[in-house]
């Protein structure tokens, strides 16, 4: 049983962790499309329409290994927990058949249409058909956000005589406050993701002196929205995200930053190891009061340490949350910083030419997709050793005929699988930011531009 | 109310095989009625941009499967485990293998991923095939009223089964001549020139294969599953399936002229529904059969989801099919027809 529980687990954070590294660029990067869009509508600039093409392209090599990656998580929840769907698919399941019903079909109607079919639509239906692929996958973002906030802070539910959950209240499990704010702060980390993939072609374009219209307007997009997605990530979404936890998890909010032992005036750990045998973290360098006022408003507030809960409800890899939790703040702030110091050089009307920047923004793109998994880390860390908080313990929901063997081999599998896949992701996105964005010549075919 | 989710679980996943089993067909005869590169494109074309739509049933059908019966997706999934998996490995590589093939335009990297996009097909036809066997066959449920399916045991169907034996290997091989032959009869709607005349010429031959393999899994059946058939005769919904899986071989196989090509994509697909609709009727209210003893089979009555739940849930499934089927439209009515390669197929470079 044991090793069922930990391949199964091992399982299931490798395959959810590779999958959302492609739909947080396409929750991001689909309005930022409809932006292009809605622009060449509205002025006719080429630029515009080559700008949507070129991202449409990127796009959609993205949404295939997203669609293809996601669908095992749907399965995986009967084939690997099984005890944990038969015990809670009653409330569950209605966000999650509600994802593919509302969802799913609308962005997978959308999808080879906005890629492929802006011939056969027309413009229009072209645009049209693009924001219902952005509609489609922030639906399906919200969703599964609500399944997974009633993991969190369970709500709408009751105890069937069976032993079973039970929903009791649908507007109040689907309207989670949990979910809205995991919600708000997800997209808005989705949207710094896509802006900052924007901002780093543009400025490898600028270095590079090539397709400069292009360069300039993916820079000044990617760094405008990023700078506003990366505030509205930190304050208020983050904000509030911290205060809920404080709130409805505080054992994790203690695990998260290291605070062994409760008390007022807590200080925010800003680096240091955490040494949990000895309770303490080594080497650190800390904020007096700041978590205090972070968590509850005012500097003198209490906040509870690790030893004021019981050792088998503390958070199960303590140093990992730990970690996880910090390099996504750490990294938040940092990206606020280089998207302002960008926006001034725009401001300044050097964004273009500050080569300096322009390396940073160049070298920049795999950071949020580092920041988005160590926050996801947080959440799911943060809500063991339970899978439901607070009522089902994780061991307890995995499906108890599958053998350990059993999911050591689909793990192989995927391991496999999701490699060759990731070469040939990047080998093929590689290839199209070589080949760059296309030019529209003067008998209106779509051709190459190689200035 | 159980007998309505039961229903709207039939339809998905009659759904999910009458337009998937087109893409499967249509994808596994990729080599047979196309002979030179741009013919191969051409019916990637012809399974379309709406090829992950026609996938999102099987999604859908699993999430209304776990809000429904959520104790039959539990038991289920888990003791299918491996087969399952094997399936959603080769959705996949197929689905990959579409959106890719043609994003260069050279000779090995095409060919690579038609031998990939062909090879799942088939391999996806099978378990299709043999799921459905499975169903119908039964599994090994104990007093424990849970179940774990080796690939194989001793290939007899009764007792200690595994998932392939002689039975669900027919439905296997059944399914898979019927994918092909559904995919053709579409391929002749939605091409012309040779590849037309190909999906034509193996459509026919095909069709009749269908019915004789037809015959065999119906015998087959009898031997496993008699009560089956006692029970199919006060089952209206039984008789009505029986009905179209007959009118729809009438329309196909007198859907032999030029103008008659819609007609034996619709006599096909009525043929896959009817035998879908006989078999959920006839099987029905037991949604997985015990090989060990009658009384340990999964019964919708015992299994479904208790309280409000599938009341909210049956105000917005309606709701969520019409959007669905709207956006299907949106975007079909621009492919009508049929397809060229000078639209269709993607722009490599």
């Amino acid at each position: 049983m044991e090793d069922t529980i930990f391949w199964s687990r091992l399982q299931f954070a490798f395959t959810i962790t590779y999958h959302y590294l492609f739909p947080q660029l396409t929750m991001g990067l689909a309005w930022i499309i409809v932006y292009f869009k809605w622009k060449h509508l509205r002025t006719g600039e080429e630029r515009f329409g080559n700008a949507a093409r070129f991202w449409a392209r990127i796009f959609g090599i993205n949404f295939a290994v997203g669609v293809v990656t996601g669908i095992p998580m749907e399965f995986q929840f009967g084939t690997n927990w099984a005890e944990f769907s038969k015990f809670s698919g009653n409330v569950i399941g209605q966000t999650l058949a509600m994802e593919g019903m509302f969802a799913f079909f609308m962005e997978s109607a959308m999808v080879g249409a906005m890629v492929w079919g802006e011939k056969r639509l027309g413009p229009r239906n072209h645009f049209l058909a693009t924001v219902g692929v952005a509609l489609g996958s922030w639906l399906s973002g919200y969703f599964i956000l609500a399944t997974n906030a009633f993991m969190q802070h369970p709500v709408g539910y009751s105890l069937a005589a069976d032993g079973s959950l039970r929903l009791a209240s649908f507007t109040d499990f689907l309207l989670n406050p949990w979910a809205l704010i995991m919600f708000l702060h997800n997209q808005c980390a989705a949207v710094v993701t896509g802006s900052f993939v924007v901002a780093t072609v543009g400025a490898l374009y600028a270095l590079r002196g090539k397709y400069a219209e292009q360069a300039s307007l993916f820079l000044k997009t990617g760094t405008l929205v990023g700078l506003i997605a990366c505030l509205l990530v930190a304050f208020p979404t983050g904000d509030q995200q911290a205060k809920m936890v404080a709130r409805h998890q505080p054992v994790s909010l203690a695990a998260m930053e290291g605070h062994f032992h409760g008390g007022t005036n807590v200080p925010l750990n800003f680096i240091g190891q955490p040494n949990v045998a000895e309770q303490r973290i080594d080497n650190r360098l800390y904020m007096p009061d700041a978590l205090s006022f972070l968590a509850f408003g005012h500097i003198h507030a209490q906040v509870q340490g690790l030893d004021d809960f019981p050792k088998d409800e503390w958070p199960t890899n303590i140093e990992l949350l730990y970690y996880a939790f910090h390099v996504m703040a750490g990294l938040g702030t940092l990206f606020i910083l280089l998207m302002g110091i960008a926006n001034f050089q725009r401001w300044r009307g050097k964004l273009e030419t500050s080569r300096g920047l322009l390396w940073a923004l160049m070298l920049a793109f795999p950071f949020p997709y580092i920041a988005t998994t160590a926050g996801w880390m947080t959440a799911e860390l943060g809500r063991q050793p339970w899978l439901i908080f607070h009522i089902l313990r994780t061991g307890q929901g995995v499906s108890e005929v599958v053998s350990g063997g059993n999911v050591l081999f689909t793990l192989i599998g995927f391991t496999g699988l999701y490699f060759v896949l990731g070469v040939l992701y990047l080998f093929l996105i590689g290839r199209e930011i070589t080949h760059g964005p296309q030019i529209v010549s003067a008998n209106g075919q779509l051709e190459g531009s190689h200035d | 109310m159980i007998e309505i989710w039961y229903a709207i679980l039939s339809f998905m996943l009659v759904m999910f095989v009458v337009l998937e089993g087109f893409d499967i067909g249509a994808g596994l005869l990729q080599y047979v009625v196309g002979k030179t590169e741009a013919e191969r494109r051409l019916v990637i074309a012809a399974i379309g941009p709406l090829w992950s739509w026609h996938e999102v049933w099987l999604v859908s059908f699993g999430g209304v499967l776990f809000v429904a019966f959520p104790t039959i997706l539990a038991v289920s999934f888990a003791g299918f485990y491996l087969a399952l998996f094997l399936l959603l490995w080769c959705l996949l590589l197929r689905g990959v293998a579409i959106e890719v093939s043609g994003l260069i335009a050279e000779p090995l990297w095409r060919a690579a991923w038609h031998v990939i996009f062909v090879g799942s097909n088939i391999l996806l036809a099978i378990l299709i095939g043999a799921a459905l066997g499975n169903v119908v066959r039964g599994v090994p449920l104990g007093a424990s009223g849970k179940f774990s399916l080796a690939f194989f045991t001793n290939f007899s169907p009764g007792g200690n089964v595994g998932i392939l034996d002689w039975f669900t290997v027919t439905c296997a091989v059944f399914i898979l001549v019927t994918f092909a032959a559904h995919g053709a009869t579409a391929l002749v709607l939605k091409t012309e020139g040779p590849v037309h005349g190909r999906s034509r010429r193996i459509a026919s031959f095909l069709w009749k294969a269908v019915v004789a393999l037809l015959a065999v899994v119906t015998l087959e059946t009898w031997q496993v599953r008699p009560e089956l058939f006692s029970g199919m005769t006060h089952k209206p919904l039984a008789w009505l399936g029986l009905v179209g899986v007959l009118g729809g071989l009438l329309m196909v196989f007198t859907s032999g002229s030029s103008k008659r090509e819609l007609r034996g994509v619709i006599g096909s697909s009525l043929f896959i529904a009817g035998l879908m609709i006989a078999g959920a009727a006839s099987v029905f209210p037991i949604m997985l059969y015990s090989t060990l003893g009658p009384e340990y089979s999964l019964s919708a009555y015992e299994n479904a989801a208790a309280g409000h739940g599938l009341v909210i849930a049956l105000i917005w499934w309606p709701v969520a099919l019409i959007f669905a089927v709207g956006y299907f439209l949106f975007i079909y009515r621009h492919y009508a027809g049929k397809v060229k390669p000078s639209t269709d197929t993607q722009r490599p470079y």
